[in-house]
């Protein structure tokens, strides 16, 4: 891997290491010369790069596992439990789905349309768990676990990355 | 409800929110602080820089999302009352 040349200023020597351990698995990237000031907002190109197509691939993955599991879940619920929980579990998820995007896109808008993180996400569980525990058919345990399925993606991704590499 | 369970719960619902997003609200302003100087660095690596930061991002936030749950509980279903 290319390191940063040692003349090149940098704001702080941890954020190159930072950056350094970002950009693990690109060995043929040649650094670009930037000189950031700590607090000066960084400019990126208005324009997604053609890497982006990466990322697109890495959203589209997650969101298909998620659906997967869903549908994998989704089935054993209602034999072992009733329809009831499973319709439950299946509003969880698909809540889940929604964030999980929701994330996605402002991961991907992170620089260019938005200098911040926001949270406005979080107003869909908040939505949903509120009116689950207003309403007598709704439950708020098995809605949460479906919530928490695209987790549940990320790590089987995470883990089929780690251990067999060479399978995307 | 009891005014004292009452107190207690919003307290609690407070609390759990509150001292929750501490950690995860560094986090992520780190995280994503960190990848947006790596992405002006590198605009050749930033599939690979914001594909790890949504999935760090992803992690993080679920500890203020089991907070936020619990001070919903508390809130709107407090198996307390």
């Amino acid at each position: 891997m290319n390191s940063p040349e040692p003349s090149l200023e940098t704001a702080a020597e941890s954020s190159s290491q930072s950056q350094e351990s970002l950009a693990v698995g690109t060995p043929d990237v040649a650094p670009v010369e930037i000189q950031p000031v700590d607090g000066a907002p960084i400019a990126l190109s208005p324009e997604p790069d053609a890497s982006m197509q990466e990322y697109y691939q890495l959203q589209e993955q997650l969101l298909k596992l998620t659906l997967i599991l869903t549908g994998a879940i989704f089935i054993p619920v209602w034999i072992f439990y009733s329809l009831n929980i499973a319709l439950n579990y299946l509003l969880g998820a698909c809540t889940g789905v929604v964030y999980l995007r929701m994330l996605a896109r402002n991961v991907a808008q992170l620089g260019r349309q938005r200098k911040q993180l926001g949270s406005s996400r979080l107003a869909i569980l908040i939505g949903v768990i509120i009116v689950a525990s207003q309403l007598h058919d709704l439950k708020i345990m098995p809605i949460f676990l479906g919530f928490l399925t695209y987790k549940a993606a990320i790590i089987f991704y995470m883990l089929q990355t780690t251990i067999l590499p060479d399978s995307q | 409800m009891n005014p004292t369970v009452a107190a207690a719960s919003v307290l609690a619902a407070a609390l759990a929110v509150g001292l929750g997003a501490i950690g995860p609200g560094i986090g992520q302003g780190n995280a994503a602080g960190r990848a947006v100087e790596g992405i002006a660095r590198q605009p050749e690596a930033e599939g690979k820089i914001r594909g790890t930061l949504l999935l760090s991002l992803a992690f993080m936030e679920a500890l203020t999302i089991y907070g936020l749950v619990v001070a919903l509980v508390l809130l709107f279903a407090n198996p307390f009352s």
